[in-house]
Parts: C-alpha cells; structure tokens; sequence
C-alpha cells in the first residue's frame, strides 16, 4: 500500500535549473539603464550630482518600525542565535516571552506553541521562511517540520509576532507568525562551514557556499543535525538539509528571488515495551522550490508576485503485534500493521501590492490561491487525495491619522473549498505618548478552518489477515472553524538613557467553537468544544547594563479558563527566562540563560504529565582569526542542572555539553 | 513638468536673443547642454541679475555647440555651466573672465590641468559640490550618535582623504574608509565599512556611486542598518536618509550675484567657491523606519546658522 516516491520530484529541480539559467542568460542580456544625463566614462562631472537614479528603498522594502506594527514582535537576530548555542529555531523559541518548546521528535519535529500547547502538534501559528507559508498540511498544520526548514547558519533573523495576525496571513496565523529571513546571498558569499561534536551523541555538520556578483548571486547549503534525542525516547534523530537560494536582478527596478531544498528528518520513535506504540523508525522528507519576483513601479509603488511548490512524505509503520480479533470475532494472537505514513503537497500563488497613497497611509493588497493535497491509506482510509483550496483577498492599511497615532486595519476574506467563507478583521492603534513610549490598544477576529486530518480522518487497523480490527480516530466532518477574538493592550518604551527598552502584552484570547480531539470515547472525533479563553500580561527588559553587556528579561503569566483540567496547565501560569550576554575585550564571548516555567502539560499530555521546567545554558565563544579567515570556536552547555521532563512524563532533557568550531573566508 | 516647460520657453527666449543681439550681452552664459538642469541654472542666473538692475538685454546664452559659431564676443563675463562649457572656454582666448559653475571641484581642477590655467580672477568657479566640512557638520547635526564615520572612496574622491581625515579628527570623528581600486572591489569594500560604520557618507566617484551599483549600495547599507548620506537629491529619492546638495536654481541665484560684482567693475574671487547657499533634502519613509524624526528645512536653518556664527 505504501508508495515509495522519491521525496523531490526531480521535474521540480530540473525546471527550476532551467530557471535559473534563463534568468542569467536575461540578465546577461540586459542593458545597463543609461543615465538621465551623458557622463564621461570614469571622470566625474556634474552629471554624478544631477542624474536620476533607481528607486531602491521603495515602498516594500521599507519595514513597519517595531513601535508601529500591529502587535508585540519579537526579533531574534544573528548573533542572538549564535550567542543562544541553540541547535534549530524550535529550541530558539524558547526565548521568546509566551512560547513553550519541546525537543522531542515524538511528532516528526521539535514543536513550539505559543500560549499552551494544547494537542500533539502545534497548529495555530503561521511560520514562514522569506515569505512562504512551510506549515504541515500533512501534520494537521503543525508548526514542526517547517521550523526545520533551513540551517541556522542561513538565517538573518526570525521576527516573532506574538499576537493574531490573520488579518494579514489568513488562517495559520491565528495565535501568531514566526517569520524566518535568510541571509541575503550577496551577505554570504565565500565558503563557510561549522562542525560540532559533544555529549547525547550531537554530530552536527554545516557546510556553505556563495557565489555571483551583484546582479546574480547565489547560495547552497547543507547542513546535517544529528543527536540521540531526549533520555528515554528511542532516540537517534537526523536532520539534513540543503538549500539553494539565488537572487537576480534583472533591470534596475526588477528583482527575481529562486529558493529550492529539500528537508529529510530520520527519528527513532515509539516506547519500548508497548505494543500499540512500538519502537520503530520513521522519516519525515519534504521538498520545496519557490519563485519571487518584484518590481518597482515607482517611488510609492511596488508589485510583488510568489509562487510556490511545497510537497511532504511522512514514513511511519510498525507492526502491532497482540490480541487481535480473528475472522470469528474471537481474540487470538496476531499481527496488525500500524501504518501512518502517506504524503502531500501545496501549491500556493500570490500577487500583493504596496502603494503608499500619501506620505500618511500605505496600503498592501493582494490575493492568493492555495491548493493542497494530502494522501495516506492509514490516516485516511483511502487512497484518494484529500484536496482544499484556499482562495484569499486581503488588505492592510497603515494610517498615521495623526503625527502620533497610527491606525493599522487589516482584513483577510478566506474561502476554503472544505469549510467555505471566513471574514479575519484587525483594528490596531499605536500611539506615541512619549518619545519613545508607545501605547498600542487593538482587537482582531480570526477562523481556523479545520485541516483534512481533522476533517476527514479515519484511521483504521486490520489484522494482517485482513479482518477490521476497529477505527481508533475517524472524522464525523462536524468540524466547523475555530474562531478567536483577540483583545490587547501593549506598552513599547525605549529608555536610551538607561539603555533600558521594554515591551508588554497584556491580552485576552477567547476562543469559540475551539477544535480539538474529542478522545473520551472511541472512535476520536474533532469537535468544536468550548469557548475556551486565554489571558494574561507578558514582557520583555533588555537592558545594555554596561560595555559590551545585554541582559534580557523575560515573563509571561498565562491563565487559560477550560473546563478540561489538563488544558488549563498547557501555558504555565509564569514562565521567566533571564538572558546574559557579555562580550569580553579580545572578542570572547560568554552567555548565560536561565529558564524557569511552573508546571504545565506539554502538548495535549494531560493532566497527569504536568511538571514544572527549569534549564540553564551556558556559552562560551573564541573568535578566530587567521590572515582574512574568521572563525570561532565555542563550548556550549545545555542545561547544566538536572534533567527535566519534556514531552512524556518518561523522556528528559540531561545536560548536553558540546563543542562547536565555525569557519569562514 | 512645469519646470520643463518654463524652462524650455526660456531657451526658445534666450535663443531668439542670440539672434538680435549678439554684440550687445555683457554676460555670455554657455551652457554644456539644453537639458533641464541647466536651463534652471541659467533662469535663475538672469532672472536674478535682472532684479539686481539689469537687462534682459545683456545677457547670452549660447551652448558650447554655439560658442564655436559667435564671433565679436565682447561681454564683461562669461559664466560657464557645467565642465564641458567650462573646458570649451578654458581653450578659448577670451577679452573677459570665466566663471565656471555648475560643476565640481575635481572636474573644475581637470580643467585647469588640460588647459595649463590657474584659478585666478579671470577664470574662477563656483563648485557644485559641497564642502566636506558642511557634509560633516550636516550628519554631526542630523545624527548626533553616529561618530564612525564609513567612507568609500574611488580613483577620483581619494583625493579628498587626508583633508577628510583631518577635518573628521577634529570633531572627534572616526573614519572608515576602503579604497575601491577596481569595480569589483566595491562589494567588499562596502561589506568592511559597513561593519563598523554608523553611517555611510558618499562621496560622489563615478566608479563608486552610479546608477548601477547604487541598488547594492543602498540595500546592503540598509539591511546593515546603515543610512546613506549622498550628495543628490535623486540618491535620497532612491533611499539614501539624507542628502545634502546645492540646486541649479541655487547655483544660478549665487552665480548671479558674482556677475553683478563683476559688471560692477570689481574682480572676480581668485579662489573657487563653494555655493554659500545648498539645499538639505530628507528621505522622511527612511526615516521613520530608521525610527529618526528629521526636519530637511530644520537641519538646512541650523546649518546656516552655525556657519554664519563667527
């Protein structure tokens, strides 16, 4: 039954060479745009201070300042992911006030949820990487796989919008956005790689390469990640990845953007010892390419068209092997095949368009059509591809109604071809009260449509006789969206003085009609069950204390009101983390991160799997430098105290000390 | 548009002059070219001359085109716009003196060099660019943080390093600076810069700031947090924060007053000038997303004053 695929369609990689070679072969083609004025070849004349130039830092380049968007953001930056010693961006979440991570790979991935982590997978984020949308729709639209997309070492930074943003990223974004920015290829070219080695078997492994001149620059990486995974799981988990980015300009106000790579996660998984959750080995491949391509229209005007081929192939069976009914209906010993696995792939094209009106409002725009498609006998009970298209008109406008106030309205219209229309409105004020001191007060409304699994699933087991054994989930299909109603208020202060900045987000999160697994009865269905509601008050202090200092404070309390006991432990009621960064003279490097969380059930563990956490990272960086060769040389040590429970009451984190050496010309 | 029209009108005008009076004209204005900028140039400059007392009358314009074509030239002043006018006359032996504006100080020296002529009463100029002590006193003024100051300099503007140095020193100023030899070299050179430099000061060089490399430039100086300060307002249209420039119609009001010196029998300065008047344009969008509220006629007031201050 299962369909042994190659995990990229090598069609996929074929067209986007030829691609690229014509998009070179263009730009070799294409004159350089000729001045307004006649110059001399090399001397310079008043034609240098009197010509026209290109439009560079047009409309959509220029990004919302951070006391203007609307919401709380979070920016994690190059060298706050080198200095964190972390190993892949869920582990980075950790850093973010409301998140709760786990290292586990008991879902395919790490996972990280904002405000609790309600079921197995984390579903009502958006994460993008340079703008396409990388959730799972095999994975119920889980965060995980995606946050593995690309090396660490290729990321710029990862802006965190802690707050609803479906009104600008439709669905997914309900809780959230987690934008991942690569590098720019011409900010990477040269070789580069890293190799680390330490306890809990880590063997990590980054090689880069960038290439080109201004006009056509390019990157590949590939990287590899592997350890034996929390203490007490089946361990042994690999990830490995390459990644090829180039980007083009083609005449002066053009730009084209071509991304392709593939992902392959191999993991150990399962419990020793129980039949229904065998030890087994299971692997996880996705593939992607992915087409920008911009144009300035002029100074106020920009177009900017994205398509995108993401596909996914999930392997994960085992044999069950226990009581079985026979073809009598009576209990014998026997054999079932537990299968999982299955595939799929999305498709999504999008047009958007900025214009700034007058110098007081700008306005994006736009549309796009999504088409996903998810396969899998197991899950399904069928072989036939579960098809839903999402068809999206939306608009933001940034108002600066007056000098200090700036109004942000936002409205996505949804349609899925699953669960028809849905209306995501966003209202958001920012006002400057002070220099530096912002008020931000706003209300959104966002739907989550179900996703196939929690539409159509209907998974089933036969004994490899071929006799039903019984439906463990299956889908009555009487999901309807979720939708939330998001309140909050956000304070934003810069104390240059103090060298003191400070960010809070108090808010309240009401859900209706939340979507969850209804398990108390067999079959499981996906039902629309309470109004359940979230609220509470979160900050960030970053503070330069001294030369070369950064301390950076973290809280976040968090009441969740549920009538299902475990649900309300899945945020912890206070969570802190206290960050110190010091940069010594000579260069080195010491961070110190503490971590300290009141007990809360990880990923929809119940309310037997509560257990409070507490880590602290420690790291150290030498810079290295030899003739025009940078490096460093780093030891890092991941939770220095005791282990602590993640994912299963039986899995722990121990103290993982590793060593890492980075490299570059 | 309007300005095109006006100043296309002038031309048609001043071309009709150059048929009827032709002895007449006490100031001959050549021009390099019939575009724009420096028909501004040339309006203001007669607009100008005609509200200090004169005539419409007495003064010429000709392109270098032209130049080659009149005879019995007899004015008290030519006034050269732009390098190629200002080479034309350099060649010319002429009964008056020059005064070359609209153009730089590196092309204006170029000049002198292949001509074998020095600045002197009778062949001066009226540079285009700004002094380097105004750039500095402008980012010193608009971004009071900034003390690293990244500078790229090509095979024309290293000329201007050691007085650069030298003034940054004395305002307590750090230079940054990467030569960029060959065009190549510019990518890497502007990476180096930018990794310590508060803000970019650009230096016009036709092998380092061109309508090509402009785009890289400015999108590396910007994902690096970098702003640009440039030297056209066309740079601070394309992105750059700030750029600080004197406009034709500027150039043309202060070549104005020259002249009338001039025809007033008194000599024209032996050394080149910088325009005393300039023009502080802002990229507020940039700006604001550099999180800086900057006031382009604010910054312009209290640069003027702080030169005017003994």
């Amino acid at each position: 039954m299962r369909n042994k695929q190659l995990p990229f369609n090598p069609s996929l990689w074929g067209a986007a060479l030829l691609l690229l070679a014509s998009v070179h072969l263009a730009i070799a083609q294409t004159p350089e745009p000729r001045p307004a004025v006649a110059t001399h070849a090399s001397a310079l004349s008043e034609a240098d201070y009197l010509m026209e130039m290109p439009i560079v830092l047009s409309v959509s380049r220029l990004p919302q300042r951070l006391d203007e968007t609307p919401g709380a953001v979070t920016i994690l930056d190059r060298d706050m992911i080198r200095l964190s010693g972390a190993r892949d961006v869920a582990d980075l979440l950790r850093l973010v006030p409301g998140f709760q991570t786990s290292s586990s790979f008991e879902t395919g991935a790490p996972m990280a949820g904002y405000h609790g982590g309600f079921d197995s997978y984390s579903n009502r984020l958006q994460v993008l990487v340079d703008g396409r949308s990388v959730y799972s729709p095999y994975f119920i639209g889980s965060v995980g796989p995606g946050l593995q997309t690309v090396a660490l070492a290729d990321i710029e930074r990862i802006e965190v919008l802690r707050g609803s943003n479906s009104a600008a990223y439709g669905a997914r974004a309900l809780l959230g956005v987690i934008n991942i920015v690569t590098r720019h290829t011409l900010d990477t070219l040269g070789l580069q790689a890293t190799l680390g080695a330490g306890e809990n078997g880590i063997r990590d492994g980054q090689a880069r390469i960038g290439w080109g001149q201004p006009d056509a620059s390019y990157r590949l990486t590939v990287d590899r990640r592997g350890d034996d995974g929390l203490a007490g799981s089946n361990g042994h988990n690999r990830v490995s990845r390459v990644n090829l980015r180039a980007d083009l300009r083609l005449v002066a106000g053009d730009e084209i953007g071509l991304r392709a790579g593939g992902l392959d996660i191999e993991f150990g998984k399962g419990i020793a010892g129980m039949i229904d959750n065998a030890l087994r080995d299971a692997a996880f491949r996705s593939g992607y390419a992915q087409l920008d391509w911009r144009r300035v229209l002029n100074a106020d005007e920009d177009l900017a068209f994205a398509y995108s081929h993401s596909q996914e192939r999930y392997d994960d069976s085992f044999m069950y092997l226990g009581p079985v009914r026979n073809s009598a209906g009576r209990p014998v010993m026997g054999k079932a095949l537990f299968d999982a696995s299955g595939r799929s792939s999305s498709d999504a094209v999008s047009v958007q368009h900025m214009v700034r009106l007058n110098s007081n409002l700008r306005v994006v725009w736009g549309g796009e059509f999504r088409h996903e498609g998810v396969a899998s006998q197991g899950l399904y009970n069928t072989d036939s591809t579960f098809v839903t298209e999402f068809s999206r008109l939306f608009g933001n406008a940034e108002w600066r109604a007056a000098r200090d106030l700036i109004v942000n309205a936002g409205l996505m219209l949804e349609h899925s071809s699953v669960s028809g229309a849905g209306v995501s409105p966003r209202l958001m004020l920012n006002w400057h009260v002070a220099d530096a001191q912002t008020l931000r007060v706003g209300v959104s409304r966002a739907l989550r449509p179900p996703s196939t699994f929690e539409s159509f699933s209907d998974v089933r087991f036969y004994s490899t006789e071929g006799v039903a054994q019984g439906v463990s989930i299956l889908a009555s299909g009487s999901a309807r969206p979720e939708g939330l109603l998001v309140r909050e208020l956000g304070y934003l202060g810069a104390f240059p003085k103090l060298a003191l900045d400070l960010d809070v987000r108090l808010f309240h999160e009401q859900f209706d009609g939340f979507l969850r697994q209804k398990n108390d009865t067999r079959p499981a269905d996906y039902v629309n069950g309470e109004n359940l509601g979230i609220q509470g008050l979160e900050y960030q202090m970053k503070w330069r204390a001294w030369q070369g200092a950064q301390l950076i404070f973290n809280q976040a309390f968090t009441a969740i009101s549920s009538t299902d006991e475990g649900a309300t432990w899945a945020a912890p009621k206070r969570a802190s983390s206290i960050t110190f960064f010091q940069k010594f003279p000579g260069g080195l490097d010491l961070s110190l991160m503490h971590q300290n969380s009141s007990e809360l059930t990880p990923q929809g563990g119940g309310i037997d799997s509560r257990r409070p956490i507490s880590r602290t990272d420690m790291r150290l960086g030498f810079p290295l430098r030899f003739g025009s060769n940078r490096g460093e040389l780093a030891m890092v040590v991941q939770n220095l105290g005791s282990p602590y429970t993640d994912y299963r009451k039986t899995f722990s984190f121990e103290r993982r000390a590793f060593v890492t050496l980075q490299l570059e010309n | 548009m309007l300005v095109r029209l006006r100043s296309l009108l002038l031309s048609c005008w001043l071309g009709c002059c150059a048929v009827s009076t032709v002895q007449a004209a006490n100031v001959v204005i050549v021009s390099s070219e019939r575009s724009p900028a420096y028909a501004q140039a040339a309006q203001a400059l007669v607009s100008e001359l005609e509200r200090s007392g004169g005539s419409r009358h007495d003064m010429l314009l000709l392109t270098t085109t032209e130049l080659a074509g009149a005879a019995n030239l007899r004015p008290k002043l030519f006034v050269a716009l732009g390098v190629q006018a200002a080479q034309a006359l350099a060649q010319a032996a002429l009964p008056a003196p020059v005064l070359c504006a609209l153009l730089p100080r590196s092309s204006f020296e170029r000049v002198l060099r292949s001509s074998g002529r020095k600045a002197s009463s009778q062949f001066s100029a009226l540079y285009l660019d700004q002094p380097l002590s105004r750039q500095l006193d402008l980012i010193q003024l608009a971004l009071p943080e900034a003390h690293r100051i990244g500078v790229l300099w090509g095979q024309e503007s290293q000329a201007q390093a050691s007085a650069l140095n030298a003034l940054a020193q004395a305002r307590g100023l750090r230079l940054l600076a990467a030569s960029v030899e060959q065009d190549e070299k510019l990518f890497p050179a502007l990476k180096a810069v930018l990794q310590d430099a508060d803000v970019l000061l650009a230096l016009a060089d036709p092998q380092v700031f061109n309508s090509s490399s402009i785009q890289n430039i400015l999108l590396t100086s910007f994902r690096a947090k970098v702003p640009l300060v440039a030297f056209s307002p066309a740079y601070v249209q394309a992105g750059a924060l700030l750029a600080l420039h004197v406009t034709p119609e500027q150039i043309g009001q202060q070549a104005a007053t020259l002249a009338a010196a001039v025809l007033q029998g008194k000599a024209l300065s032996a050394t080149p000038l910088y325009s005393q008047d300039f023009t502080v344009a802002v990229n507020e969008h940039v700006a604001r997303s550099l999180g800086l509220m900057l006031d382009a006629a604010a910054l312009r007031t209290r640069l003027l004053r702080a030169e005017a201050a003994p």
